[in-house]
């Protein structure tokens, strides 16, 4: 991405604005629930998951949450334990989660040391497939788009080859086509490359 | 339930010939060079979650000297296309959230009711004989007597296999309506954003008879129509339609279609809003084949649900003329849409002119929109109804007092 234009530049932080629903969330009250609820004991107590393939959600846009949270409610991502664990919760509830895990800065509790021929093919990759037109430059994430960076290496294989495999189909079907055709090895190589940012 | 088929869509309808061992361009790229491939534009994320009465930005609604515009309800996530019941009742179709809503007037306020979920963009609502059609991605189903079972709808019909529709995800959610020759049309899009494909069997606009038998092609080379009517006295059917992406700010315009018969071919994939278009080397070289539109709608402004206005509560100058609800755009870098339009008609049915008519929901000067507003409906009493997906709304205007 480092073509891009100052122009985009400028540009996005118009598009990062565009829609004007205020976050309604109060990362206070997310802190509460998450606590009551046990979500850290599988997602780290801040956000940060020590856990094989259980993902690390601090840091990630709060619409981002909040949207994942309502579909496994709705049981549109059917994945155990997360569609039980959603029942019940209030918009307002999920919202609230949203922001706290929001504001919780990004890290890893331990990765896997860098290869550096599976980050240097990772890092072709991505500028081929251009994650970070979507994701952001530095892959942060924005609005309905995850953060990759301080995700799991683990995490971020199993969710690429669901999207590549059709078994995981989110808020649109972007991701879905961003991986068509992508072999297991270039999944392994995208996810060490973005897990070392 | 999806799992797999858009793979397989892809595969499919997308691949040329030549290009069978290759993955194909995804939807999302298809088309971008040059200075749009640096863009950072993609589309606007859903929002899921229920909005406030209280934050619904119904004070910004501008509606012409008049008319009033008011909240009629809200707590409706992500509603979209609308119908009524003779009773009053609306049915309201969602994408993301996969929901179907009933809402009803109840002591002077509205209940919404969650009728169906877990569908897959289950857009299409439509009512016939008391039953309720719901069409979602590659899914027909029909509620019976839903009037009188509003708390416990029971177990619809599946009507999937009857139908037969294509199993695309990408552009496969469906605008429905019963025409007045009593048949079910619906849209088919194009499973791409620009591409070539079977003309046949995507970018139409179909109808079948009730029990599913007899499909016929209403309107062909069509890329998207997420909302149509038919004129209430010549009974011609009218369609707006969605242009591509990524062939700049002001190109394609979407469009407004006048289909004089049926399936007359409005020319996509070869040519967009009277443009061709270049992505296609193949095809005719003009568009002098092919239908022109009635009208042009804007580039990138997502015009979606449109109705005649069939009512008389309004001024005798807007009897069928044509409200048009425009989502608004995410592929070009000033916003455009976000409101509700009237195309203005003369006795001929030739269109002299496209006006705003609901504004507000875009802030020009911030570049940032308040809403997205998705459907019109005409009700029974002649108010109009203006569905707001991203705010989970439905507005009233009504004229006088
Ligand atoms: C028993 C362990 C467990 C608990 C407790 C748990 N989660 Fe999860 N969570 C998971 C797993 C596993 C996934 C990944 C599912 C998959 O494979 O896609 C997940 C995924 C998520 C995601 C999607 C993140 C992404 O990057 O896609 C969110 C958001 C989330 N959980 C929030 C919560 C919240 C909020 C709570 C507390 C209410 C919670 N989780 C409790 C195991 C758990
Ligand atoms: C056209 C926009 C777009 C592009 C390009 C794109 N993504 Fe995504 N990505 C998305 C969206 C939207 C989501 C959220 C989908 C959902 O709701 O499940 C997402 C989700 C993800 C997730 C899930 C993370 C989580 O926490 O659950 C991963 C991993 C991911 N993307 C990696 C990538 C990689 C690697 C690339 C480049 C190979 C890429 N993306 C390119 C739009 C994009």
């Amino acid at each position: 991405m480092a073509h891009r234009l100052p122009a985009a530049a400028a540009l996005l932080a118009a598009v990062a604005l565009a829609s004007a629903g205020a976050a309604a969330g109060d990362a206070g009250r997310g802190a509460a629930l998450a606590e009551a609820r046990g979500c850290g004991g599988c997602h780290g107590p801040q956000g940060v998951s020590a856990m094989e393939n259980i993902p690390s959600l601090a840091g990630h846009p709060d619409e981002f949450i909040a949207l994942q949270l309502i579909l496994f409610r709705e049981g549109l991502r059917d994945v155990p334990p997360m569609t039980q664990l959603a029942q019940g919760l209030t918009d307002q509830e999920v919202e609230d989660l949203a922001a706290f895990y929001a504001g919780l800065p990004a890290g890893h509790v331990e990765r896997p040391p860098r290869d550096p021929a599976r980050y240097q093919a990772g890092a072709v990759l991505a500028e081929r497939l251009r994650c970070g037109a979507c994701h952001l430059a530095d892959f942060r994430g924005r609005a309905q788009m995850p953060r990759l960076t301080g995700q799991r290496e683990d995490y971020l294989a199993h969710a690429l080859a669901e999207y590549r495999d059709g078994t995981r189909r989110g808020t649109d079907t972007n991701m879905n086509a961003v991986m068509f055709g992508v072999t297991d090895a270039e999944i392994a190589a995208l996810a060490h490359f973005m897990a070392q940012q | 339930m999806h799992r797999r088929l858009l793979a397989l869509g892809f595969a499919a309808t997308l691949a040329l010939p030549v290009l069978a061992q290759q993955a194909p361009v995804p939807a999302w790229q298809q088309s971008r060079s040059g200075s749009t491939n640096a863009s950072p534009l993609a589309p606007h994320p859903p929002k899921l979650t229920a909005t406030a009465a209280e934050q619904v930005p119904v004070a910004a609604l501008r509606v012409p000297a008049g008319f009033k515009v008011e909240l009629w309800a809200s707590g409706a996530p992500g509603a979209r296309m609308m119908t009524e019941s003779p009773n009053g009742t609306v049915f309201v179709g969602t994408r993301t959230i996969g929901r179907v809503y009933a809402i009803s007037e109840e002591g002077g306020q509205r209940r919404v009711r969650t009728i169906a979920s877990r569908l897959t963009d289950p857009n299409g609502v439509a009512l016939r004989d008391g039953n309720l059609y719901v069409i979602a991605i590659n899914r027909v189903l029909r509620f019976d007597g839903i009037e009188g079972r509003l708390d416990a709808p029971g177990t619809p019909t599946d009507l999937t296999a009857a139908f037969g529709l294509p199993t695309e995800t990408h552009h496969g959610w469906k605008f429905a309506a019963f025409g007045p020759d009593g048949r079910l049309y619906m849209n088919i899009g194009v499973p791409c954003n620009i591409c070539e494909f079977n003309r046949d069997t995507h970018a139409l606009i179909v109808s079948f008879n009730p029990d599913d038998s007899g499909r016929r092609i209403e309107a062909k080379g069509i890329r998207n129509s997420v909302g149509f009517d038919w004129h209430p006295t010549t009974r011609e059917l009218w369609a707006t339609n969605n242009g591509r992406d990524w062939a700049g700010n002001d190109t394609p315009d979407d469009t407004l279609h006048r289909i004089r018969q049926s399936g007359a071919d409005q020319g996509f994939p070869y040519c967009a809003a009277n443009w061709r278009d270049p992505a296609i080397s193949r095809g005719p070289a003009s568009c002098s084949e092919f239908s022109a539109p009635a009208a042009l709608l804007g580039p990138h402004t997502a015009a979606l649900g449109m109705r005649f206005y069939t009512g008389t509560a309004f001024p005798e100058a807007y009897r069928n003329q044509i409200f048009i609800a425009r989502r608004g755009s995410w592929n070009r870098e000033q916003l455009s849409g976000y409101d509700v339009v009237v195309a203005r008609l003369d006795a001929n049915g030739t269109v002299t002119g496209v006006e705003p008519f609901m504004t507000g929901l875009r802030d020009e000067a911030k570049n940032r929109f308040l809403g997205r507003p998705v459907d019109v409906l005409v009700r029974g009493d002649g108010s109009l109804l203006v569905s707001d997906e991203q705010n989970g709304a439905i507005y009233r205007i009504t004229h006088g007092n």
